[in-house]
């Protein structure tokens, strides 16, 4: 178990490490030059002083540099400061990150609960009414755009039946109650978003299941439908739609910053978007790093779920079982 | 002594290019209680498919189009599912062909007898482990206490045959259905599989109705022997009278063509000319016909019934004459 | 090869849109920028179509002006996913090695990346536009295509037809062009559609967020845009363009979908 949680390591953080140099490469090659939007176009510069503030900001050096000394800032906690605000983007973050963290986790919750109720309601019956009606649901669900979904709810529930509000935030420790009805046009956007996606695969994936030889022994048994379905055909499903699972969230996360946007919540994707309009790049790629962290710890975290509802998976290549 | 399982005029189809067609034609046998009947066949002879019906296992394409199933004189194909499924796995269970891939990979097998077990019992879950321990001693597994946390891939195909066996047994199974269950171990294994079967069958008063393509492992273990060509059940009788004189040409070719270590290498192997009939495809009258050495006219018209020929049943119109030249030969 | 998928409903129906979009300058019945007070918030009537907006510009005529700029911008990060993946896989199919490695890792760290977030920072630094667009979202949804171009060479390469023609001495670089190529072209074509429904998604998401294509330009993105601001009284600004991109996602997908199944059941029947 330990060389396999190694491995998994091993491989999320190289990837980890390319995605932090791909963000950084990109703000800096790309043509537009941070500086200057600092300065905003309003103001006159002169040749000297733009080069005097590009040596401030330490863009002048070379490209290497610039990214190591990023990198090493970064693991002191040091993610640098905003061109705007001068605030230090470390700070900025972490304000902002516990509300999109709530976000996110009902967000996959309402996700996942969906897909284990749809999918096995699909399964059980292959080719029912219900089958084809969750079929063509999905499809139109992978079709419609996140804000797209959420422009509709807020139309039904903020708009005409009044039940729910449509934007703001407000934190736990001050009322949980509001906190929690703020939550769910988001949570519910985002969660509509997801579930087509993992409902086709774990459908898939448990229709295969369900041709294999071990069903026929358990049906053999005398167990019901609904006991193989859950007992014997699920678990097995779930592998192979545990690493699915871990793409959805990074698809999710992509989302989110969306879902803030429209949703007015305070989190760190609607502080990526703030930082785009406003072009601060120390924010941005402050941003990115904690987002891209986050996806690949959740992979990551996924990989070994799957190493453990499947034991055959902790076997390293060559290692023979025990017998 | 009554018959523990009675089937009467059974017919299967599959759907075909044009339209369904019968894989199993009007099957009628039964099976003595606590007798070892011998189920032999080519493939695609329709054996598996008789088993999976005994027990209801039956899915689409393939669909049972008539006929009567009667386990321990309860008619069991229209009874209504959620009843039979108190029977299966506890009045009537089966072995499976590959013990490897016929356990759940992901469950201790423990948890997968003790799932069989309580449901057939009122036992609690220490009741129950303690029970599959028992079992699993039963069935020949050392250190039974330590094995029964063990997952499937850990062990080799004989232990897990005898898992297999074990949810087999872990009712009150009346008959016993093994489809192939020796056909993927290997010859040393597959003897100790067979007489672990024997024993148990022995032990418990059950009848058992053995299903394999392996004339030997057939000889070996029934008391009778039913053979089965083209989903029609072509021949029956006891193994003495098959083996010392079959009467059916197809049971006759088929002994002819077997092979075994005394065998003489040098001569070249009996097959039978020609191949079985594909389901869409099946012959007008008897459905050997085509292949038959001793076919005549009548033989491409008439389709033979089965029925008592002198000491045995058989499906053949010149069964009389053919028994007599048979007997005469000896 | 001639696929029954040439005559499906959904290639129609793209087809369909394509060709409506493409065709907006002769199709719509006003100029989009055209303004006029005094039809301004009326709902669908006779003479407009899809209402009229708050400045009395024509929805219909917007949306068909919009969908040419969607679905221009669309169609070009399409093929730039398709040529810069396609390269990308081939390269590493056909190298193997450590370049293969190299190359799919940076597949994989491009795919770990969330697509928005790898947008919004790429637009920030180079300003939204029709040019800078395409090229943002093509690069975004290459390494899918990579991956499935390299895994189909991959295949392709160790099957017994290729391995044939090494051994009688064809050149390697023919034998890509000339055997393995077509023979992938099915999947391709799927990712092609695929891509292309992620393409529009991707473009309208961001444009709703503001940071696609900018007024007085309007693709459906920014239509959705100025019309949620709106969303209280008149609810149309917004349902013509979300169902409009709905219908286009939907067809894409549908069509990649039909290739697909075409290509198993195909495969299975053999």
């Amino acid at each position: 178990m330990g060389v396999f949680l190694l491995r998994r390591a091993a491989s999320s953080l190289s990837v980890l490490a390319m995605s932090v140099v791909l963000v950084f490469l990109s703000i800096r090659i790309l043509p537009g030059d941070p500086v200057l939007a600092k300065l905003g176009a309003a103001t006159e510069v002169t040749p000297e002083a733009l080069v005097a503030l590009r040596e401030e900001a330490g863009l002048n050096r070379p490209l290497l540099v610039q990214l190591f000394s990023w990198i090493g800032d970064a693991f002191r906690g040091d993610l640098g400061v905003s061109y705007f605000s001068q605030f230090p983007v470390t700070q900025l973050v972490s304000e902002r990150i516990p509300v999109t963290l709530e976000v996110t986790f009902f967000i996959i919750f309402i996700a996942v609960i969906l897909a284990l109720i749809l999918a096995p309601l699909s399964t059980l019956k292959p080719g029912s009414i219900v089958d084809r009606v969750i079929g063509y649901s999905t499809s139109i669900g992978l079709s419609v755009p996140g804000f797209v979904i959420g422009i509709v709810l807020i139309l039904i529930f903020s708009l005409t039946l009044q039940w729910l509000p449509s934007r703001g935030f407000i934190p736990i420790s001050e009322n949980l109650v509001e906190n929690l009805k703020l939550m769910i046009l988001p949570a519910v956007t985002g969660g509509l978003t997801a579930t087509p996606y993992l409902v086709r695969y774990l459908r898939a994936s448990m229709l295969e299941v369900k041709q294999s030889p071990f069903v026929r022994t358990a049906e053999g048994k005398g167990l019901s439908n609904v006991r193989v379905l859950f007992r014997h055909i699920l678990p097995n499903s779930l592998v192979p739609t545990l690493t699915m699972l871990g793409l959805i969230v990074g698809y999710t996360l992509s989302g989110v910053v969306v879902i803030e946007y429209m949703y007015g919540l305070p989190g760190i994707g609607s502080l990526a978007i703030e930082s785009a309009f406003k072009r601060d790049y120390a924010v941005i790629q402050g941003v990115a790093l904690t987002i891209i962290s986050f996806f690949i710890l959740t992979t990551f975290v996924f990989d070994i779920l799957c190493g453990i509802v499947d034991p055959r998976l902790r076997l390293a290549k060559g290692q023979k079982s025990e017998v | 002594m009554t018959s523990a399982l009675v089937v009467k005029g059974l017919s299967l189809s599959v759907p075909s290019a044009n339209g369904r067609v019968t894989v199993i034609d009007d099957l009628t046998f039964d099976i003595p209680a606590g007798r070892r009947v011998g189920l032999v066949g080519e493939s695609g002879s329709g054996k598996s498919l008789t088993a999976y019906s005994l027990m209801r296992l039956i899915k689409e394409p393939v669909r049972i189009e008539k006929g009567e199933i009667f386990l321990d004189g309860q008619e069991i194909l229209g009874m209504d599912i959620k009843k039979f499924r108190h029977l299966r796995g506890n009045d009537i269970s089966m072995i499976y062909q590959d013990p490897m891939s016929a356990l759940n990979p992901i469950m201790r097998i423990g948890a997968q007898i003790i799932e069989s077990i309580q449901l057939h019992s009122d036992l609690n879950r220490a009741q129950a482990r303690k029970a599959a321990i028992e079992l699993l001693a039963s069935v020949g597994i050392p250190e039974p206490d330590r094995r029964i946390d063990s997952y499937p891939f850990e062990m080799s195909g004989g232990m897990l045959q005898r898992v297999v066996i074990a949810i087999a047994l872990s009712g009150e199974p009346k008959v016993l259905i093994a489809d192939e269950a020796t056909t993927a171990l290997d010859v040393t294994t597959q003897a100790r599989v067979l007489t672990l079967i024997d024993k148990l069958a022995a032990e418990r008063g059950l009848s058992v109705l053995l299903i394999t393509h392996d004339l030997g492992v057939a000889a070996q273990f029934s008391d009778e022997l039913m053979v089965m060509y083209a989903g029609k059940l072509v021949e029956r009788g006891s193994v003495n009278q098959i083996f010392s004189n079959a009467v059916h040409p197809y049971t006759k070719a088929l002994l002819n063509s077997h092979c075994d270590y005394t065998t003489d290498v040098n001569k070249p192997i009996n097959s039978i000319a020609g191949q079985p009939p594909r389901p869409d495809n099946r012959p007008t009258g008897c459905v050997f016909s085509p292949r038959c050495a001793h076919v005549q006219p009548e033989c491409r018209e008439k389709v033979p019934q089965i029925e008592m020929v002198h000491d045995r049943l058989t499906a053949c119109f010149r069964a009389g004459e053919l028994l007599e030249l048979g007997a005469v030969n000896k | 090869m001639k696929f029954k998928w040439r005559y499906s409903f959904s290639g129609f129906l793209i087809l369909l849109i394509l060709g409506i979009c493409l065709a907006a300058p002769i199709l719509a019945p006003y100029d989009p920028n055209a303004i006029a007070v005094a039809d301004a918030f009326s709902g669908p009537t006779a003479k407009n179509w899809m209402g009229a907006d708050d400045l009395g510009r024509d929805s219909f005529s917007r949306i068909l002006y919009g969908g040419r700029i969607t679905i221009l911008i669309a169609m070009a990060a399409t093929l730039i996913a398709l040529l810069i993946g396609t390269t990308w896989g081939l390269i590493a199919g056909v190298r193997r090695g450590w370049v293969d490695e190299f190359l799919m890792r940076t597949a994989d760290a491009t795919m770990a990346i969330p697509q928005i977030l790898f947008a919004l920072v790429c637009v920030s630094a180079v300003g939204a536009s029709i040019i800078s667009l395409p090229i943002v979202v093509g690069i975004l949804l290459s390494p899918t295509t990579a991956r499935m171009a390299r895994s189909a060479v991959v295949t392709e390469l160790s099957s017994d037809y290729v391995t044939a023609a090494i051994a009688s001495g064809t050149k390697r670089s023919k034998l890509i062009l000339s055997e393995v190529m077509p023979n992938i072209a099915p999947q391709l074509l799927v990712q092609l559609s695929i891509n292309a429904a992620a393409a529009v998604m991707l473009e309208a998401t961001l444009s709703f967020i503001g940071l696609g294509i900018q007024p007085p330009n309007a693709s459906w993105g920014t239509l959705m845009l100025q019309g949620y601001a709106k969303i209280w009284n008149t609810y149309w600004f917004v349902f013509f363009p979300a169902l409009a991109v709905t219908i286009t996602i939907l067809a894409f997908n549908a069509y990649g979908e039909r290739i697909r199944v075409t290509m198993d059941s195909r495969r299975s029947s053999v």
